[in-house]
């Protein structure tokens, strides 16, 4: 009786979730995973993005060498979105670190592609500096972190690489980061008066002034923000778990931690 | 002495005549100067004042002597409306005469804010944010966020739809160097050259029009695959368009890169070195002009690009008129892409076949109740990305376009931080520009090939 019951229920179940999911028989398949390191499989399924697996084992003993090297300040290398290698870093070893990247022989990553800024209110160094770097020579990226406060400056890559001069700028203006060292640190993007520093995440989509052109003043005023309809947020969470073959997915892997701790990605 | 005046009655007739004083002066009675009034002229008359320093002087010997003045540079505005100026550029010019001593670029004018406003919309409504960066070659921006979601979603689009991307991103690249080609001659002075390749854009156009519905920004490439496949017919037109563009291409060489005045106006006008290029984080044209092999098409194959054969030209001197003629290979090159693209065509399906990113077949929405569940949260809230980060690069035509994605695993990106390669090119403006003179820093804003909508995103 049970058996019946079990076979019927059981046959339902499936039956549902066969619907649902693109993925048919989930429970059988083998679920895609980023942390093949041992054993790297070649993904086969064709709408799962190929990796090279040699690219990433050759990343991942570079990060290990990196982190040899620069003991002092390599607090984590880790490995995100398949095969980007990243180092993580304290503020005091921008300059150490990304000079030992430009000029190592088995480094050589001469160009700074970017240096992005990233507000993460709830941690206590709130801010994130991420530079990007390339190497011609090795055809190979890589990825430094540092984090900071509203107060704490930052060294200037400016000396190590001229290309950080308007990246620089750029965090100041729109992020805060006072950026020590740098030869000629002024906003760039905002107005030429404006107070504020736009991107971080307290700063409101609309900001807080408006300008408009007054014919009694015969100029461009600034004045208190009013808008027409009020800001309307979108609350788009979904009730139900989104990826289930991603379960199992890391978002980064962790090659080198020697600080220990474990920081939770946001 | 009138002793003699008693006698004097004989002389009666004779009062018509003068009398002869031989002792008195003739006007006596006037007074001329004398001793005294000659003494007070002796001596200094005015002494010099700082308002008599301003009056101008006769020099009455020969020798001048040199006058030590103060000279300053002259600072000028090259503001932000101006027709050389590529957009909203405002350059702040040190001008010594007429040679440049320093240049300041001043951004910001058309600064959107869209690394912000992408934070709050999902991933499908941020598609036509990433139109409007280089807005002369949109669908290769869209490739690179395409590729850049891609990599977070950790999917792969099926083949045709990386070849309709290679058609689409090589088709901007034509468009793009078509403008940036005869804007430079324009700037130079050549302006029919403008006029004929703006024709040329026009056809792409109405490409791009017939592909997706919209001419300039069509958010067509979009990540999962393509929106829509190409219509019938299209592969054929395109076809002719390209085997009709490398003669329109030979018709503006003629007038321009065999012209003396070009060369003269373009040769040895910011020429940069290999590893300043660099240093300074150049990339694309900038970068090959200078001899450095670098192209993210075959250094890192992206979307099918190591399927098809192409040559990607170097500069040698690394000035202007290097940079015109790589442009010019470069579309000759794309015209070639985009033939094999045609001929190789894969038969299939564009969009990838998982249905919880792409959105289902409008027929089967309005048949299946699955489709329609999935159509409508794909509409509304949007596909959800796994959490992670990446930094994705495409081969814009410019340069490096590259994506910084962080996703927080809803289906708004945490953070989008965009690298153009024209913020970069613009900020080597203030190294490449100084010693030049006023009218080739107009040349040189030129082929540097810088947008706005790049710049200021």
């Amino acid at each position: 009786m049970s058996f019946l019951l079990k076979r019927t229920l059981g046959a339902g179940k499936n039956l549902g979730r066969a619907v649902l999911n693109s993925n048919q028989y989930t429970g059988i398949q083998r679920v895609a995973t980023k942390t093949d390191v041992a054993t790297p499989q070649v993904e086969t399924r064709p709408t799962v993005a190929k990796l090279d697996p040699l690219q990433k084992s050759q990343l991942i003993d570079f990060g290990k060498y990196i982190a040899e090297c620069m003991p002092k300040y390599v607090q984590k290398v880790q490995i995100t979105a398949g095969n980007e290698l990243e180092v993580l870093i304290p503020p005091e070893g921008v300059i150490p670190i990304l000079q030992f990247l430009k000029d190592h022989h088995s480094a050589q990553f001469a160009s700074l592609v970017d240096i992005g800024g990233m507000d993460v209110p709830n941690r206590p160094y709130r801010f994130e500096v991420i530079y990007n770097l390339l190497s011609l020579r090795y055809n190979a990226r890589i990825r430094v972190k540092t984090y900071t406060d509203e107060l704490t400056p930052v060294d200037s890559a400016c000396e190590v690489f001229k290309a950080a001069n308007w990246y620089e700028r750029e965090i100041w203006d729109m992020f805060g980061v006072f950026f020590a060292n740098h030869p000629d640190l002024r906003r760039i993007l905002t107005d030429y008066g404006f107070e504020g520093h736009p991107f971080r995440k307290d700063f409101p989509l609309s900001g807080y002034v408006e300008l408009r052109y007054d014919d009694e003043q015969k100029r461009v005023v600034v004045e208190p923000l009013e808008l027409a309809q009020e800001f309307r947020r979108f609350e788009l969470s979904a009730p139900w778990e989104q990826f289930p073959n991603f379960r199992g997915n890391p978002v980064s892997e962790e090659v080198v931690n020697q600080s220990g701790d474990q920081p939770k990605k946001e | 002495m009138i002793w003699f005046k008693k006698y004097l009655p004989i002389f009666r007739y004779t009062s018509h005549v003068r009398d002869f004083k031989t002792c008195v002066l003739l006007n006596a009675k006037r007074w001329a100067p004398d001793v005294d009034f000659m003494k007070q002229f002796e001596g200094v008359a005015i002494y010099p004042t700082e308002e008599i320093e301003k009056y101008f002087k006769v020099i009455y010997s020969s020798i001048v002597r040199p006058v030590e003045r103060k000279l300053q540079n002259m600072w000028i505005n090259f503001g932000p409306q101006h027709p050389a100026a590529h957009g909203v550029l405002r350059l702040i010019l040190e001008l010594d005469g007429e040679t440049v001593v320093r240049a300041d670029p001043h951004i910001g004018y058309l600064h959107r804010a869209t690394e912000k406003l992408m934070e709050h919309k999902h991933y499908t409504q941020n598609l036509p944010f990433v139109d409007r960066f280089d807005y002369v070659s949109t669908l290769a921006n869209e490739q690179g966020f395409a590729i850049a979601v891609e990599t977070l979603l950790n999917i792969e689009v099926p083949p045709r739809a990386k070849a309709i991307r290679v058609l689409c991103s090589e088709l901007s690249r034509i468009a793009n160097h078509l403008l940036n080609i005869s804007g430079t001659i324009l700037d130079a002075g050549g302006i029919t050259p403008f006029f004929w390749m703006c024709e040329e854009r026009e056809k792409i156009y109405e490409l791009h029009e017939r592909l997706c519905g919209a001419r300039v920004h069509c958010a067509y490439v979009r990540p999962g695959g393509v929106s829509q496949d190409i219509p019938i017919g299209f592969l054929d037109d395109v076809h002719e368009f390209c085997m009709k563009l490398g003669e329109r291409c030979d018709e503006t060489e003629d007038i321009a890169t065999e012209n003396r005045l070009y060369y003269a106006r373009t040769a040895g006008i910011g020429a940069v070195k290999a590893h300043e290029a660099i240093y300074h984080g150049f990339s694309g044209p900038m970068l090959r002009c200078t001899g450095v092999k670098w192209d993210l098409r075959i250094a890192l194959p992206y979307d099918g690009y190591d399927l098809y054969d192409f040559d990607v030209p170097v500069g040698t001197m690394g000035d202007s008129y290097d940079r015109h003629l790589l442009r010019l290979i470069e579309l000759r090159q794309s015209l070639r892409i985009i033939n094999q693209v045609i001929d190789t065509m894969p038969a299939g399906e564009i969009r990838t076949d998982d249905s919880k990113i792409s959105l289902p077949l409008r027929a089967e929405m309005k048949t299946s109740m699955e489709a329609l569940i999935h159509h409508f949260k794909l509409c509304t809230e949007g596909y959800i990305v796994p959490p992670g980060a990446t930094y994705t690069a495409v081969e814009c035509p410019k340069g490096e376009l590259g994506f910084y994605m962080v996703a927080d695993g809803t289906s708004k990106p945490y953070r989008v931080g965009i690298r153009s390669c024209s913020y970069n090119h613009l900020a080597g403006l203030s190294f490449m520009g100084k010693g030049l003179m006023l009218a080739d820093i107009s040349i040189l804003i030129a082929t540097i090939d810088i947008v706005f909508g790049d710049i200021d995103r």
